[in-house]
């Protein structure tokens, strides 16, 4: 459950250690629905679209909670299920540091979990609602997620994770700060530890720089969204998560304190600027985080093309796997909502 | 008639009355067209105030649909149980030729991004684009209340202002018009009487 014990254990890691898990990996890579599926989704009616989630890989989760929800709510948890089963695969065929890494990484849904209990019981939510909005990918299950839903307080959640790396923010929340201090919290404390990690290997290496990608992502989106609605630089030196590859702390704090147009100039020279470059002028902010989002994947996938046998494989996997799942979503959801091809198509993120 | 009595005091108070439900009359006429052209003014407003809400509804929709197929109904319901909080609002008065009107005096419910009750880390651009949408329909709707609320005291007022209108112009005051008409008649009446009786008893002291 301690992160920094887990980390600890993870120097040293060979290649040889992926072998087994990257062609599991390869394997269950093969079975994602390829880019040229899409377009042909996007031409289908909604009917025809749960049709073919229901011939597809989906099937399972669709007939398991055939009789509990219908229409897109069903389809949403199926997504949601499939999801979740995903990523517990992949951390039950693993083993070893492979397996550590993977849970380590996934714990991001744990944070999910956690959030959204707390967010439940903050707001006298019924456990049936809370529960809707779990995923079970993380290292904490059903059966604990349960558990933690049955107590009484935010005191009694919080007491739980006593010597948890998450136990601080939870203590914070006791002591009556800002909801959205505390999930930020939550996530800078589940970056920095997984960011901190000192590189002594190469494949660890490729794990560690991954992570300070995706904090590069992440502290960009944050201070684009925060610029655009005229916070202060204080305010949104408040959401950078430290530990970037290139937005480190004191790049965010300069970043943050330009004015719009600057920023924009000045973020030439990124790694992730050559991707935005040609349509970030004009576009609305939901659509540079998509074209973010696209870009992430693209990189990630060509490093582990060039980095077979490491955690990238592994990592890529997990990032289309949830790109698939929000792909589908985004298309059935589009369909029932009436929204014309392109619209849907914009929202897209296919690699 | 019966109940009048036919004084020269009555007349003059009556007289005195019908001087006052004229003036009132008028006032209240004027108070009515008065008040239908506030109303008329508030009329346009809520038009404007109502398709403003109803166009905001619908970009809400579309926001929250779009929100709904890329973040999915569970990132949707996740971020919904951050925002149970209640609009705050006070209801003050104003008054408006002599109606009193509730004024809601509302705190602002568009929030800016980092005072909301969710994080930023883990939420996306869509998130803030639906919930601002919203905010701003919960904005739009307290508006229209208020201004529904402003309409429909008014029209309460220029309905009962109508009546007050129309039972002083076609009973009150014909009603006393009748009444100081026949308490003259019935004066030039007992006037002529008089002259009758008195020239009546003249005659009978000269024949005798």
């Amino acid at each position: 459950m301690d992160m920094p014990g887990i980390f600890k254990r993870l120097i040293g890691t060979k290649p040889s250690e992926w072998a087994y898990v990257v062609s599991r990996v390869r394997v269950m890579s093969r079975k994602l629905i390829p880019a040229e599926e899409y377009n042909k989704m996007l031409n289908m009616e909604l009917d025809e679209v749960i049709r073919f989630l229901e011939e597809s890989e989906y099937k399972k989760e669709i007939d398991e909670l055939g009789f509990k929800y219908q229409g897109l709510t069903l389809i949403d948890y199926a997504l949601s299920l499939n999801l979740s089963r995903a990523y517990s695969k992949l951390i039950r065929i693993s083993k070893g540091t492979p397996r550590d890494l993977i849970s380590a990484y996934l714990r991001r849904y744990d944070i999910w979990n956690i959030m959204n209990i707390v967010r439940g019981k903050m707001f006298n939510f019924p456990s049936e609602e809370i529960e809707a909005t779990l995923i079970y990918a993380g290292e904490y299950d059903e059966e604990f997620c349960k558990s933690l839903m049955l107590k009484e307080t935010i005191e009694e959640i919080a007491k739980t994770f006593e010597g948890t790396p998450f136990y601080p923010a939870l203590e914070k929340i006791v002591r009556v700060c800002p909801m959205s201090e505390f999930e930020d919290d939550l996530y800078k404390i589940y970056y920095n530890g997984l960011a901190g990690i000192k590189a002594e290997t190469l494949d660890m290496k490729y794990f560690i720089d991954f992570i300070k990608m995706e904090v590069d992502i992440k502290n960009i989106k944050t201070i684009l969204r925060l610029k655009a609605d005229g916070a202060s630089a204080e305010e949104i030196m408040t959401k950078i998560i430290p530990r970037g590859l290139q937005i480190s702390e004191d790049e965010a704090r300069k970043l943050a304190a330009l004015e719009w147009d600057e920023l924009i100039k000045s973020l030439e020279g990124y790694w992730f600027w050559e991707g935005i470059k040609d349509s970030v002028e004009g576009a609305s902010l939901s659509k540079i985080e998509a074209m973010l989002d696209r870009l992430w994947a693209k990189k990630v996938l060509s490093k582990s093309h060039s980095f077979p046998l490491s955690v990238l494989p592994v990592m890529a996997f997990i990032l289309l796997k949830k790109l698939e799942i929000d792909n589908l979503r985004i298309i059935a959801r589009g369909k029932a909502a009436g929204l014309d091809v392109e619209n849907i198509k914009e929202q897209l993120v296919i690699i | 008639m019966a109940e009048v009595k036919p004084t020269r005091m009555e007349l003059i108070k009556l007289r005195r009355r019908i001087k006052l439900s004229k003036r009132g009359h008028a006032l209240l006429k004027m108070k009515r067209d008065g008040l239908i052209v506030e109303f008329r003014d508030i009329l346009e407003q809520a038009k404007e105030a109502i398709g403003g809400m109803v166009e905001k509804y619908n970009k809400a929709q579309e926001k929250l649909a779009l929100a709904m197929a890329v973040e999915g109904v569970v990132g949707i319901k996740s971020i919904a149980l951050s925002c149970a909080t209640e609009p705050e609002f006070s209801i003050k008065k104003k008054n408006i030729m002599g109606v009193v009107v509730p004024v809601v005096k509302r705190e602002k419910v568009r929030k800016m991004v980092q005072e909301r009750n969710y994080g930023v880390i883990g939420t996306t651009a869509r998130i803030d684009e639906v919930v601002s949408a919203y905010e701003e329909l919960v904005d739009s709707v307290l508006e229209v209340a208020e201004i529904e609320t402003t309409l429909k005291r008014l029209l309460e007022e220029i309905d009962k202002t109508k009546r007050r209108v129309n039972a002083l112009e076609y009973r009150v005051i014909p009603e006393m018009e009748n009444a100081a008409r026949y308490i003259a008649f019935r004066l030039e009446e007992m006037d002529r009487e008089n002259i009758v009786r008195l020239k009546k008893i003249k005659a009978k002291m000269e024949t005798k």
